[in-house]
């Protein structure tokens, strides 16, 4: 039992703006009307906020686990957690080890986290994965646009099949809900291929295209009432002039909900590489208008890092043009993922322009309850890296002084120095927490009600925003105290939320032949099992 | 050169029209792998099978695997750096001198040839065996190798993987990488992982003689490690958990037992192309499993005082030399 008293509190879930409130979490570990007993925290000059909700991040799974074998360089010059009696050892960095991944998000005030792109052939790996990782719960989801059996499906017409091929595939997967990347691009990849037009069909297909893919997965996804929208990662990713796919993705979505993925790097406008610019007031202006729509924003900060990204043909094209170490592995009938290390410099001019698109996108799109903070982790930047963009959004000083050290002729090709719009505390709060929250379904998360987790972070209210949410004075998970004084002090083990869309018994019948023609695994042992994942919440889905 | 262009078995036998064996006899050491994943099975894209599918055998000496193979390559020992470095000149229509061809044991035209099926294929797949990695020249034979595939995809679609054996080796290897960053050759003897094969592999910090216990698990280091490192497990407490009497558990001073996994043992696989296959057992056995013994032990470790003393935390680092 906790109490936290005299702090301020920013609670956008509850229209909650700095009001001094307190907040009491009863021994289930939610959020309560009152408690008696117990520890009471005077939070006196501190500000209290629910904790932080990653929407969108690669901390578990065949993909991110590439990346760590291939960045052992990295490895050596970083963060080492060494081990202690309540912690184990391991090791930050651009990749970071399963159980330092948990300590440095719970160590920066966030309590949730999505992993957004797991294959269901590996999902196995990536469950016992997300085990090791302590402290936060988790979520994740399918892969599913470039899925051949479901393709085949579209294809030929059989939208019900489809669906509930889609829905013992999210049960199969123990997922949460479906990603789409670079819908039929990833297909065209296995045979070197990509897939750049909306309206053209895909390699191998005679009539299904991306935008197909795109509308009809939308669909599924409202139809079997998943918990989150669909989570596309459009077409075209990072190529100059990519906007006009971007947008034309969005139409294809025809009034559906669905969450846009890293938009930073779907805004791009020019023709090649030299006069590539930012068309984020476009982007930000069609999210203005279609409120049902969400997206985060896959921000850039410069630095060393490795991209990730089911996205295999992007991926080559990086290794093409870095010349660096390539992974690429692609899964037979699902997907792709390719691994190529990156440094973002600020003298590069195509990098200076990223940097500013994706702070553009989180201050032109004006609802916090639209846009959220990520940095694609670890496409765009490292997750513990966020302090620097809370600081970017809320200090346009800062900004001003960062864009004098890009290059002279960015100017042209950018708009952030016109913008002037700073976050205050309670957009922050939106964009870290409430709102992601809300557009994975989480209804418990991001919101300091009475009933909610009792997943909150204290920050001492300075005026050095980096330090300030940098190393907050106090993050409680589940009504426990995690960190304290800049310890971790307990390191519970999280839940993973899963999501069960109801699908017609005999898919399983339907599925065992085209999954025979394809696999190179019985069907049998496919599917997770239940028992596999610890401490599981499933969400039932009623289709009606 | 790094990284490494692959695919799950899957997409082998989905897709793969050319395949390169190199370093490797599969027909002996993967039985199955042929007739499973690449060059027998039938496919949507490759509906004639083998028919539709060429498969090449690069390696020193004719083997059981020469009889499945449409061309066979005999490189002379010790030269596969070099003909792999050729073959990544030869794709990008750069000169070869004469003599170096020579070095490799093969005519200018057979590498024609190749060059020509490789570059014509729809989806290549090169698998690399023990021949080519722990030869002459080892992980820079394979990483030259990985680099021809990754280099060939500006033709083709072409992807490389290793043929991995013993039993689970990979599923330590992928554990070992999520947990502390390396997949082998990690010391904690900081309180933090540390990497360094040639330092910190198994079998230098038995040679050196510097550890003063041993615990071995799933691995029978007494009948493959050289006589220093053997002498050292005999001299120090060694730990054997093995479901068999093996030369490991014949010098050790503990062997414990236990259910063989798949067999009658629960647990989790990972496949050559690191994918998770569940074993369920379909024995019972009076044993315990590794699990249950690591935990037991594990459990028993923890009552004893901490290695740091009371009270005391260990300084963070954020950086190392």
């Amino acid at each position: 039992m906790l109490r936290i008293v005299n702090g301020k509190v920013y609670d956008p879930a509850n229209g909650i703006d700095g009001q001094v409130r307190e907040i009491c979490i009863d021994e289930s570990g939610r959020i309560a009307q009152n408690v008696t007993g117990g520890r009471t925290i005077d939070a006196t000059g501190m500000i209290v906020f629910p904790g932080g909700v990653d929407v969108h991040t690669h901390v578990a799974g065949g993909a991110i686990n590439f990346a760590r074998a291939m960045t052992p360089e990295d490895h050596r010059r970083t963060q080492a957690f060494i081990r202690t009696k309540t912690r184990r050892s391991g090791l930050g960095g651009m990749a970071p080890t399963t159980f330092a991944t948990g300590y440095l998000y719970a160590g920066m005030g966030w309590t949730t986290v999505n992993e957004a792109a797991v294959p269901v052939l590996s999902a196995r790996h990536t469950h016992e994965e997300l085990t090791d990782i302590p402290i936060v719960d988790k979520a994740s989801l399918t892969l599913m646009a470039n899925n051949e059996i479901v393709l085949d499906l579209l294809e030929n017409g059989e939208y019900e099949r489809a669906k509930h091929a889609v829905a013992w595939y999210v049960w199969a997967a123990k997922s949460y809900g479906i990603k789409a990347v670079n819908p039929g691009g990833v297909a065209a990849w296995k045979w070197g291929h990509d897939a750049k037009q909306l309206t053209s069909p895909i390699a191998g297909y005679n009539n299904i295209t991306p935008g197909t893919i795109v509308t009809q997965l939308a669909r599924i996804c409202e139809e079997l009432n998943l918990p989150h929208p669909i989570h596309l990662h459009c077409n075209n990713l990072g190529a100059p002039g990519n906007i006009a796919t971007t947008i034309d993705t969005l139409k294809h979505l025809e009034g559906r909900r669905a969450h846009i993925a890293h938009s930073q790097y779907h805004a791009y406008g020019g023709d090649g590489w030299e006069s590539m610019c930012s068309r984020t007031s476009e982007l930000a202006d069609y999210f203005n208008s279609h409120p049902q729509l969400t997206t985060d924003a896959g921000a850039v900060l410069f630095g060393d890092t490795v991209t990730i990204t089911a996205d295999g043909p992007w991926q080559h094209l990086l290794y093409k043009l870095t010349g660096r170490k390539w992974g690429n592995l692609d899964v037979e009938n699902e997907t792709g993922c390719g691994i190529v290390p990156y440094t973002y410099r600020p003298s590069n001019l195509v990098n200076a322009v990223q940097w500013a698109a994706g702070l553009e996108l989180l201050l032109l799109i004006k609802d916090p309850w639209q846009v959220f903070l990520s940095t694609d982790h670890p496409n765009g930047g490292c997750f513990w890296r966020y302090p620097e963009i809370i600081k970017l959004l809320m200090c346009a000083d800062f900004r001003r002084e960062c864009l004098t050290q890009l290059p002279a002729r960015i100017k042209k090709h950018i708009t952030l120095p016109e913008i002037d719009r700073e976050y205050t505390l309670y957009e922050v709060a939106t964009a870290m927490s409430a709102g992601p929250a809300r557009a994975l379904g989480l209804t418990r998360k991001g919101n300091l009600g009475v009933g909610c987790d009792g997943d909150v972070v204290i920050y001492h209210d300075t005026d050095d925003v980096e330090q300030m949410f940098g190393h907050p004075r106090y993050v409680i998970k589940g009504g426990e105290i995690v960190i304290e004084e800049g310890e971790i002090r307990e390191t519970p083990e999280g839940r993973e939320f899963l999501a069960r869309p109801s699908y017609d018994p005999a898919t399983d019948e339907f599925m065992k032949p085209l999954f025979e023609e394809c696999y190179t695994m019985s069907f049998e042992n496919y599917p997770v099992e239940l028992e596999r994942i610890e401490r599981a919440e499933i969400m039932e889905c009623s289709s009606e | 050169m790094g990284g490494k262009v692959t695919c799950t078995l899957g997409e082998v036998k989905q897709r793969a029209d050319f395949i390169i064996y190199w370093g490797g006899n599969p027909a002996e050491c993967h039985p199955r792998h042929f007739t499973k994943y690449t060059i027998m099975q039938k496919s949507k894209f490759l509906p004639r099978g083998r028919k539709d599918r060429t498969m090449v055998l690069v390696d020193i000496r004719e083997t059981k695997s020469v009889k499945a193979a449409d061309i066979f390559l005999q490189v002379r020992p010790g030269r596969d750096f070099e003909l792999i470095t050729i073959l990544r000149a030869m794709i990008k229509d750069q000169h070869v001198a004469d003599e170096q061809l020579a070095e490799t044991g093969l005519a200018r035209d057979v590498l024609e040839d190749l060059v020509a099926r490789m570059k014509s294929a729809k989806f290549g797949c090169m698998f690399f065996g023990m021949g080519l990695s722990m030869t002459r020249g080892k992980h820079m034979n394979s990483a030259a190798l990985l680099t021809l595939a990754a280099e060939m995809n500006a033709f083709t679609k072409f992807v490389a993987m290793p043929m991995r054996g013993h039993g689970n080796v990979t599923g330590a290897d992928v554990i070992m990488r999520w947990q502390t960053g390396y997949p082998f050759g990690i010391t904690f003897n900081r309180g933090y992982p540390r990497y360094n094969p040639g330092e910190f592999s198994t079998v230098d910090v038995l040679v050196r003689g510097d550890c003063d216990a041993a615990f071995i698990i799933g691995a029978d280091p007494g009948a493959t490690m050289p006589q220093p490192a053997i002498d050292h497990l005999k001299r120090i407490p060694t730990i054997v958990l093995d479901p068999h009497v093996t030369h490991t558990s014949r010098l050790a001073r503990v062997h414990i037992t236990t259910a063989p996994q798949g067999i009658a043992a629960p647990g989790t696989a990972y496949r050559m192309d690191e994918l998770p296959l569940p074993l369920k057992p379909a024995l019972k056995s009076p044993y315990p499993t590794d699990e249950e013994v690591v935990r037991r032990i594990n459990a028993a470790i923890a009552d004893k005082p901490f290695w740091l003393p009371e009270g005391s935390q260990p300084q963070m680092l954020t950086a190392q030399v």
